[in-house]
């Protein structure tokens, strides 16, 4: 059976590991620069860029150690035509968990956090060719915002950021 | 024409709440607009602000036809990438119609990227609608991917009844 709880900084290494294991899912694997260190120090230290949610599994009536098998890494973000919202960054259960239920309790516990913490909406961004999880989200009412809104998401990298930064010719 | 970019004061939420209904009047969507100057005061500047803001100003000679010397806006905050790290997210960037053409959405959308390097940001990211053909080319010209068109990525949201719907079901603490 399995329980949802609050991560902690012991739990760094499982968060790594099902970090890599949805990026490998995801086809990206060799795009995690992060490091267990990076995560200890941005999710626990004095002023936290994020949170996370741990799935654990234990077998009924054994003395095993709960397993890590899911997690939701989250963060709020602002929209400034209606305020905070939670941004829903990452959020995968190992695929020998899944259909147990496990991933609906985590998005109903992630929607109990929003509207806890006076958030308007819950947004996330999902690869097209993932079918599976666009039907996991849009069954539970999420709108595809790309689609019927035509918003995209466009980025900056490093170089870009810092030719951006150089001080200006005028 | 003489600019200044600084840093956003609680003062400025008046400016700033109006800037965001014309930017929401240009993407056709100023129906959707439900906060007011309170929220941004409340939100942008307590102890933990929700976002950061940058306008640009010019002087008294230089006003709008309206008296507006307060006359752009770049609202960013921070997002937290598994992959790489702090990102800084730029929400909103506007400026008045006429005052662009003059180096201010450069200016703005610098001092983000300015900012976003102080604190070690790998990437800045915005979201931008397809139809804006020229804001996507004027992010392009500086260095922007579409990730949408390259990678396939769409953004998705649970809103209102959505939301209250999955948060109803939400196991008892």
């Amino acid at each position: 059976m399995f329980k949802l709880r609050k991560a902690e900084p012991r739990d760094v290494p499982d968060i790594l590991r099902l970090i890599k294991e949805l990026a490998k899912y995801e086809e990206m694997e060799d795009r995690v620069m992060l490091t267990e260190k990076d995560l200890l120090e941005d999710g626990f230290g004095e002023h936290p860029f994020y949170q996370c949610i741990l799935a654990e599994w234990q077998e009924e009536q054994s003395n095993e150690e709960p397993k890590v098998i899911g997690f939701a890494m989250y963060y709020f973000t602002y929209d400034p035509w209606i305020g905070k919202l939670l941004y829903l960054e990452d959020f995968l259960v190992v695929e020998e968990f899944r259909g147990k239920g496990i991933g609906s309790e985590i998005l109903k516990l992630l929607s109990h956090l929003a509207m806890k913490t006076r958030c308007g909406n819950m947004h996330f961004i999902v690869a097209e060719d993932n079918r599976s999880s666009i039907e996991f989200y849009k069954r539970r009412g999420a709108e595809d915002l790309s689609k019927e809104e035509g918003w995209r998401l466009f980025r900056f990298d490093k170089d870009s950021i810092l030719k951006m930064a150089a001080p200006a010719e005028e | 024409m003489d600019f200044k970019i600084r840093a956003a004061k609680q003062e400025d939420c008046k400016e700033i709440s109006r800037m965001i209904i014309e930017l929401a009047v240009f993407e056709k969507m100023q129906d959707q607009v439900k906060i007011s100057t309170q929220e941004l005061e409340r939100d942008g500047f307590c102890s933990n602000p929700l976002f950061e803001c940058q306008v640009a100003e010019v002087s008294e000679e230089q006003k709008s036809s309206q008296g507006y010397t307060v006359v752009g806006y770049v609202l960013y905050y921070y997002t937290y990438s598994t992959w790489m790290g702090l990102t800084v997210f730029m929400e909103d960037l506007y400026v008045m119609p006429e005052y662009r053409g003059k180096g201010i959405g450069k200016g703005l959308m610098s001092k983000v990227a300015q900012v976003g390097k102080e604190k070690q940001c790998t990437r800045l990211q915005l979201a931008v609608l397809d139809w804006n053909t020229r804001s996507l080319d004027f992010y392009i010209m500086k260095g922007a991917r579409d990730m949408t068109a390259s990678e396939g990525w769409h953004a998705l949201r649970f809103d209102g009844e959505a939301l209250d719907k999955l948060a109803a079901e939400a196991p008892k603490d």
